[in-house]
């Protein structure tokens, strides 16, 4: 079973982050890749990162269009949702992207709230996975919790609780 | 040990792996986590990194480490493989080995500094004046990178001759699970016999590494080169042939588009298409027996895909493949990557105006 | 009865190729001496520039190896980083060194490489027939100014023990000429100076020599000796630009 994750919010947003601690968390048991896209600004504008996940193995990372989609502000919304087949899942950052109701099929999450809350508004991206992960379950709670604490191993354990509490509250909602 | 790691950081693990001590290189999109991961891995393995004021320069360093027995590289992207030109042309004609990385992106000129295959050209015709050849590994995944960049220093010591690894930016970016190589111990046994390396009170007879030759060696030295292309060709192509059995169509392609390919493959295949692939890992020397050994009673099209247009290896192609079916092209070219949906529906439409046109 | 001069053993005991006047010779049997002196046949290591110096692939007797154009101090410091106890000089023309290898002679003595360059100035490109170099004097003849150097078009003569001993890293910059037997000797001396010091681990050491080419100047030996005196020794002056303590 494959699948495809777009994620994407300005420069800074964590959007790159998001996809790497995502994919690397699929990998601890399954296979995972992700590809950042790079453009010539160093922030800002709208930045994109796609996670592709595989029970088997991955043969094709670049599939184009992808099944679910990860927006972290209008910008990048706008810019990406064409890329996105249609039912696929939407994870939306509520607190930037307003004026979609929720459904079956789309999720909103207050990110940057629960960020706040968190007391780090860098923890945003990691409440948008929690949301996401609660919603396929394409991960298990150990592994994301697992591949949180290398990401974060060189950082005080404050910081590593941050996140964990961002995951929790996106994985409560 | 198994890791998740971005292609270029691979690439660079698997060259310290190697035993190599030896970095320059100019920074440059989309190649820069090659340099950043050695200026700090290669200081705590005991060896050297330098950024240079210029590829030329950093490709001339290369070529002083090189001739000290050391095992050497440097990366660039297109823009400086063209200036480091000058300088594996000199390494050639000096015969030391080093391994050269190409992280290659939208072409000609400054381009784009999104991923591109433009450079197959470049890669296995011409790398600097004179017309010397290197071996080219063209990986398909991070796995792939670290391995081929793992053994090229292997070849380019038995060969006494550079080795160029050419990854597009796409597979320098993105990150995979790995089992990284185990860490070599660094072996100057290999390059004893002619490197100007010497122990401090080591007896031997002076040596001279020159790039320049009265002309009856220099003509000798050319005719070994042609040797060495021969023994390439014998022992040393890589190729990976997927689902060529009873394939009426073949795609051809390398490195990350090859992994399109095949994805497109599988789905043309489900709908009872009958297509394979042929992926060169070694750009040169071409894996031509493939091509040249299908069965042309059966092969009713040639598919070459490339993310450079006009297409680069459709010429090499050609070469094996001698009119006996057509050779069809699909590509992106600029930055711009191919992807699942774009090469199923180009290869559906190339076999079915193909099967149109047999109709007629 | 002592012998009290002779052959350098580091060169080969064959007649040079070098243009009957030339200092080239001179200059490269003085280094011959100083590594002579200095215990370093075995352990030098001469880094080739192209043009005619390049003809010391023929003479010198220890390890070399050919740069291309402009590159040496490049080819240098990949091998000092991974060689530090090797005595390694690089040994470069005028358009060498100060044109096509601009950018590596001063990002090398800006890093403070820790090897020596040995400039030789002749103020012409001489393998290729004598065209103007960035170090042709003002006014002076080549086959690509052949009305004479003309700075409203190609500027002025590149000073480049001037312009090396503006950065902080080198420890020894000079130049002498070699033009005169008083020239020789400062030479020699300055040239130990450098290895001394390269040696002990002090930093990039830079020594300029003034030479000739009678061939390419049209004329004599003794005629392009006087045409340094009065022509290349006033605008190009010999001394030590710098010398960190």
């Amino acid at each position: 079973m494959k699948n495809t994750v777009l994620i994407s919010g300005s420069g800074g947003q964590g959007v790159v982050s998001a996809g790497i601690i995502l994919a690397e968390s699929v990998a601890e048991s399954a296979s995972g890749t992700c590809l950042p896209e790079y453009g010539p600004e160093q922030r800002g504008g709208a930045a994109k990162c796609s996670v592709v996940i595989s029970d088997g193995e991955i043969i094709s990372p670049l599939p184009g269009k992808y099944m679910n989609f990860i927006a972290m502000n209008e910008q990048s919304h706008k810019k990406y949702i064409k890329q996105i087949k249609d039912g696929g899942l939407r994870v939306f950052n509520s607190n930037r992207i307003t004026g979609i109701p929720a459904d079956d099929k789309t999720i909103l999450v207050p990110a940057d709230d629960i960020a706040a809350e968190a007391g780090n508004p860098k923890t945003a991206n990691i409440a948008m996975l929690g949301a996401f992960i609660k919603a396929t379950g394409i991960v298990s709670e150990d592994n994301f919790v697992k591949t949180l604490k290398k990401k974060f191993a060189g950082k005080s354990a404050e910081i590593l609780d941050m996140n964990i509490f961002a995951f929790k509250k996106g994985l409560n909602l | 040990m198994s890791v998740f790691m971005k292609g270029n950081e691979a690439i660079a693990e698997a060259a310290v792996r190697a035993g190599c001590r030896f970095f320059a290189g100019y920074p440059i999109t989309p190649q820069n986590e090659i340099p950043e991961y050695l200026s700090w891995r290669l200081p705590e393995a005991g060896g050297t990194f330098i950024q240079g004021e210029s590829e030329v320069a950093s490709i001339n360093m290369v070529y002083g480490a090189a001739a000290m027995g050391v095992r050497a590289m440097t990366s660039s992207s297109g823009p400086g493989i063209s200036l480091k030109s000058e300088g594996i042309s000199y390494m050639s004609s000096t015969k030391l080995p080093a391994l050269i990385v190409n992280i290659s992106r939208g072409g000609p000129g400054l381009g784009s500094i999104q991923p591109a295959q433009s450079d197959y050209l470049q890669a296995t015709k011409a790398l600097g004046h004179g017309g010397f050849r290197m071996m080219a590994f063209a990986p398909a995944s991070v796995q792939e990178a670290a391995d081929l960049a793992y053994i090229s220093f292997d070849y380019a010591e038995r060969d006494r001759n550079p080795v160029l690894l050419i990854a597009d930016g796409c597979l320098g970016a993105i990150m995979e699970k790995i089992e990284l190589p185990p860490m070599k111990e660094t072996d100057e046994e290999a390059t004893k016999k002619w490197s100007l390396s010497r122990q401090p009170g080591e007896k031997r007879a002076a040596r001279a590494l020159t790039p320049i030759y009265p002309e009856l060696l220099l003509e000798n030295e050319n005719k070994m080169r042609g040797v060495l292309t021969k023994q390439w060709e014998a022992n040393d192509v890589m190729v990976e042939e997927f689902l060529l059995e009873d394939a009426e169509y073949v795609a051809v392609a390398y490195g990350i588009a090859a992994r399109v390919v095949k994805e497109a493959v599988l789905a043309l295949r489900a709908e009872g298409h009958k297509i394979g692939a042929i992926r060169p890992i070694t750009l040169f020397p071409f894996p031509k027996n493939s091509l040249r050994n299908l069965d042309y009673g059966r092969v009713k099209g040639i598919i070459d895909i490339e993310m450079a247009l006009p297409a680069q290896m459709r010429d090499d192609i050609e070469l094996e493949v001698r009119g006996r079916a057509p050779v069809h092209e699909y590509g992106r070219s600029g930055g711009i990557l191919l992807d699942d949906e774009g090469v199923y529906t180009a290869v559906r439409k190339i076999i079915e105006n193909s099967q149109l046109s047999t109709l007629n | 009865m002592d012998k009290t001069y002779k052959r350098p053993d580091a060169i080969m005991p064959i007649p040079s190729g070098f243009c009957p006047g030339c200092l080239h010779a001179t200059a490269i049997k003085l280094i011959a001496e100083v590594v002579g002196e200095l215990g370093q046949n075995d352990n030098a290591l001469h880094v080739l520039p192209v043009g005619c110096s390049a003809l010391n692939l023929l003479y010198w007797k220890g390890d070399m190896i050919g740069a291309a154009h402009g590159r040496a101090p490049a080819v240098a410091t990949g091998i000092k980083r991974c060689r530090p106890e090797r005595l390694v000089f690089a040994y470069q023309g005028d358009g060498d060194l100060a044109a096509i290898g601009l950018a590596e002679i001063i990002a090398a003595a800006a890093r403070g490489e820790k090897f020596t360059v040995i400039f030789a100035n002749n103020s012409t490109y001489g393998m290729t027939g004598g065209q103007m170099a960035p170090t042709t004097l003002i006014g002076q003849k080549s086959t690509t100014s052949v009305y004479g150097r003309d700075v409203a078009d190609t500027g002025y003569p590149m000073k480049m023990c001037e312009l090396i001993s503006t950065l902080e890293a080198p420890v020894y910059v000079a130049r002498f000429a070699l033009n005169t037997p008083k020239g020789i000797n400062s030479a020699k001396k300055g040239i130990k100076k450098a290895f001394e010091l390269q040696l002990a681990g002090a930093g990039f050491t830079f020594v300029e020599l003034l030479t000739n080419c009678p061939t390419n100047w049209r004329l004599s030996p003794l005629g392009s000796l006087d045409y340094m005196e009065s022509n290349t020794v006033p605008y190009f002056k010999p001394g030590v630009y710098k010398e960190a303590v």
